[in-house]
């Protein structure tokens, strides 16, 4: 039944009925915007949790694994915003920072010396960190949609 | 007037920091990937986010995909496993869509960008099936179908799922042909 609906709804598409909303569009030309020249990103990777699964308190954990860099990301979600409780390991040296990206809100924070940083108050949808090191060519995780 | 420029162009000027070309790729590619995502059953909240996050794949991938010229069929690939992954975490239990994304004609006649085609097709079935696709594709009520064609009110679901399945079979024999 399900395929049905599916082709029926290729149909109403082929029609004209259910064109594509501007703002879609007007999102996809911002996100040009977020490109990082010479980023090496970060893939998924398996974490002591499975990947993307949901912890007890209703947290998601993710883990991401580039340039010798390990991402822990534990992401919640309250009160329809995210909050970002992440570590990067090793600590990747002296005058690092890193944006907690959205396509909406970069929020920029130093690391602590343990590798710890924090971000809260960012809108649901997708997710990105960047890790900038001196020197370096900047870590960015692959994007991760985050959704209540 | 300018020539348009082709995809692997495209692709390349947008890698090169053009803005110009990536709204270029986005107004080309765009509706296209709507519509596969909306096609997978995905509302248009979800939707938004499947094709948001094919953009943002491409933004990963600007400097390496591996053919430039099928940068399109790359979005509307891409925007489709974006929709598959966001339904399996809306839907837990409906693993069905795996069966569909892979195997249904209608996905590859909107990755072919023929929407054309298919009511093409539509248009060589038989009487009720051309009129009643026709119907049911602007969204009309079972009742108002019913009034439309002169038919029991009963029969209208049964003779859609007949139509479609017409309209499946004549599909897949074009998809084989080619």
């Amino acid at each position: 039944m399900i395929n049905d609906e599916y082709f029926l709804a290729a149909l109403r598409l082929a029609a004209g009925n259910d064109p594509m909303p501007g703002h879609v569009s007007a999102a996809a030309r911002d996100a040009y915007g977020l490109r990082v020249p010479q980023a090496v990103t970060a893939a998924p990777a398996e974490c002591a949790a499975p990947h993307g699964v949901r912890g007890i308190d209703g947290c998601q954990l993710v883990r991401f694994v580039a340039a010798g860099l390990t991402f822990d990301l534990e992401v919640t979600v309250g009160d329809g915003l995210i909050d970002v409780a992440g570590q990067i390991v090793p600590h990747p040296g002296e005058g690092t920072h890193v944006d907690v990206r959205t396509p909406h809100l970069t929020l920029t924070r130093r690391l602590a010396r343990t590798g710890q940083f924090a971000a809260t108050g960012l809108p649901p949808g997708w997710l990105s960190v960047v890790c900038h090191r001196p020197g370096h060519a900047p870590v960015q995780t692959r994007w991760v949609r985050i959704r209540p | 007037m300018q020539e348009p420029r082709d995809p692997a162009e495209l692709l390349k000027a947008a890698a090169d920091d053009d803005q110009t070309a990536w709204d270029e790729l986005e107004s080309r590619f765009g509706p296209r990937m709507w519509a596969v995502a909306r096609v997978c059953g995905l509302t248009e909240a979800d939707a938004a986010d499947a094709v948001q996050g094919a953009w943002l794949r491409l933004l990963e991938h600007l400097h390496d995909i591996r053919e430039p010229s099928g940068v399109g069929a790359w979005l509307a690939t891409t925007t489709r496993r974006e929709a598959l992954l966001i339904l399996r975490k809306e839907l837990p239990r409906a693993p069905f869509f795996d069966v569909a994304l892979d195997s249904d004609p209608a996905a590859a006649v909107l990755e072919a960008d023929s929407s054309r085609i298919l009511w093409r097709t539509v248009s060589t079935l038989h009487e009720p099936c051309r009129t009643l696709l026709q119907l049911v594709a602007t969204d009309l009520g079972y009742q108002q179908v019913a009034l439309r064609l002169g038919v029991p009110l009963g029969s209208v679901g049964p003779t859609r799922t007949r139509c479609l399945e017409k309209l499946r079979t004549l599909i897949s024999s074009q998809e084989t042909v080619q």
